[in-house]
């Protein structure tokens, strides 16, 4: 029996509106082209309207049984940290249905900077935040910044109308990051996307 | 009760067991989506009613039936304690999470209490099949391949039971060297604190005002412990109407932060 021990799966964290789901939607047709079957848990979708748009806007690309919604009972950090159980239930049903899965993006409810993916949950953890909440975020060195194997700073197109310093933020990571990357998107012109859809794959899908 | 039995009994019941139960609210996030709790009391009565209707006369039931089951070996009986506790229990989303906290919890005893030797059943000739395990770190033997609650975990697993949370409660605690009253006590308590804290997580209660209704609810836990525990199997029922239309109207609601 096929189970969630044996499909990759990659978790995104981030506080809340910083793209993360922006992200899930661009690196999909990235990952599909490759030749990859792709499922998608979206923690915190709120309603029932959510959960089918986001299903919708997949729909020329996964199977509606692939692309879900796992409520985590209004604390987003317990989902993916603490108790991951109800996430990989959910990767167990996705499985069981379709034992040729490759990858699985599990989607975390916007949270705080000290949310991090429990490493029995995800294989792979990038933590997304965005420009246009300061470009001081890295150096409060949460242990989402800290932690996650990739950190992707999304929103560079508001960079200018905000005041926030892409050099800064670049430097500041690499200090609180050490060698781990760091990566610069913009969802909305479809920049730097490509960056994170090699490191998914050289990571967790190559291995 | 011995002190592993204790241990055991703690950690079953606290809320850092990772088994999802944050995620159920059995229907409490519909009342406060629907403004029916408006006090602490009223929260507090509301829990009492859960009690009275549902944990006691078919959580309890269920969860002392697959005791003395598991203590005589009887993998049949645990299973009908399962079937009938799912009959009873008329909204989809409370038979869901309850299922899947069962089955999330066995999974996760398969893996972590392995191997050591513990003390479990009450019959001395199953003990003594046992002393050939070493250690005593772990609080439940080896969980993966021995006795009815291996096999009940296997059934589960393989879709032929559905493993509800109290009913594999029951299995688990008589593993345990819980006797069945304790194991209510552990459901009730763990049920009634997970009823609190989403409602706390939902709402806008006090911290201090929520103990206060915990500790005012502990009566009520040990009258439906003491009565149900050793109830017929037959005699289970469950009445709880509003509780279970507002867990059918969750199903459509406009906001869902809990997966019940
Ligand atoms: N300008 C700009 N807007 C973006 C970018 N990425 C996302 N957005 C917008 O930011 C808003 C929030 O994006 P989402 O992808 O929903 O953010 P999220 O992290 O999934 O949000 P939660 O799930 O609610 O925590 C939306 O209006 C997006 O269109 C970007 O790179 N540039
Ligand atoms: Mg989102």
């Amino acid at each position: 029996m096929t189970g969630h021990r044996d499909v990759a799966t990659v978790g995104l964290g981030g506080p809340v509106g910083s793209g993360k789901t922006a992200l899930v939607q661009h690196l999909v047709p990235r990952l599909d082209d490759a030749g990859y079957d792709v499922g998608v848990i979206a923690n915190d979708i709120m309603t029932q309207e959510d959960a089918d748009r986001l299903r919708e806007s997949f729909s020329d690309r996964l199977p509606p049984d692939l692309v879900a919604g796992v409520e985590t009972g209004a604390c987003p950090h317990t989902g993916i940290r603490e108790d991951p159980s109800m996430n990989l239930a959910k990767i167990d049903e996705f499985t069981e249905r379709h034992p040729e899965l490759d990858v699985v993006l599990i989607e975390s409810g916007g949270d705080n900077l000290a949310a991090t993916f429990n490493p029995e949950l995800a294989d792979y953890f990038m933590f997304v935040i965005s420009v246009a909440e300061g470009d001081d975020i890295p150096r409060k060195r949460g242990p989402g910044v800290t932690q996650a194997d990739l950190l992707v700073v999304n929103k560079t197109d508001l960079a200018p109308h905000v005041d926030a310093d892409l050099d800064v933020i670049r430097e500041d990571a690499a200090t609180v990051r050490g060698e781990d990357p760091t990566a610069f998107t913009d969802c909305k012109a479809d920049e730097g996307i490509d960056a994170v859809a090699d490191a998914i794959e050289r990571s967790v899908l190559f291995a | 009760m011995n002190d592993r039995a204790l241990l055991t009994a703690m950690r079953l019941s606290d809320s850092m067991l990772p088994v999802g139960t944050y995620t159920a609210s059995y229907g409490i996030e519909q009342y406060l989506n629907e403004d029916e709790i408006e006090t602490a009391a009223g929260l507090g009565d509301l829990i009492e009613g859960y009690l009275r209707g549902v944990i006691g006369p078919a959580e309890t039931v269920a969860l002392g039936h697959a005791h003395r089951s598991a203590a005589a070996g009887d993998l049949d009986g645990v299973f009908a304690a399962d079937e009938r506790l799912g009959a009873a229990t008329l909204p989809a989303e409370f038979r869901d999470s309850s299922r899947k906290a069962g089955s999330k919890l066995l999974e996760l005893l398969a893996d972590t209490d392995d191997g050591a030797a513990a003390s479990r059943s009450s019959d001395p000739a199953d003990a003594a099949d046992r002393t050939s395990s070493a250690g005593d770190a772990a609080g439940l033997g080896d969980v993966a391949v021995e006795g009815v609650l291996a096999e009940y975990a296997a059934a589960c697993e393989a879709g032929r039971t559905d493993g509800h949370y109290p009913v594999a409660l029951g299995v688990v605690c008589q593993r345990a060297g819980l006797d069945a009253r304790e194991a209510a006590l552990v459901n009730a308590y763990a049920s009634v604190t997970g009823l609190l804290a989403a409602a706390q997580r939902l709402g806008r209660f006090g911290h201090t005002a929520i103990q206060s209704q915990l500790s005012g609810l502990f009566p009520a836990m040990e009258t439906v412990c003491d009565r149900y525990h050793d109830a017929d199997l037959t005699a289970m029922c469950s009445f709880a109407p509003l509780a279970d239309a507002m867990g059918m109207r969750h199903e459509r609601a406009d906001r869902r932060l809990f997966m019940s």
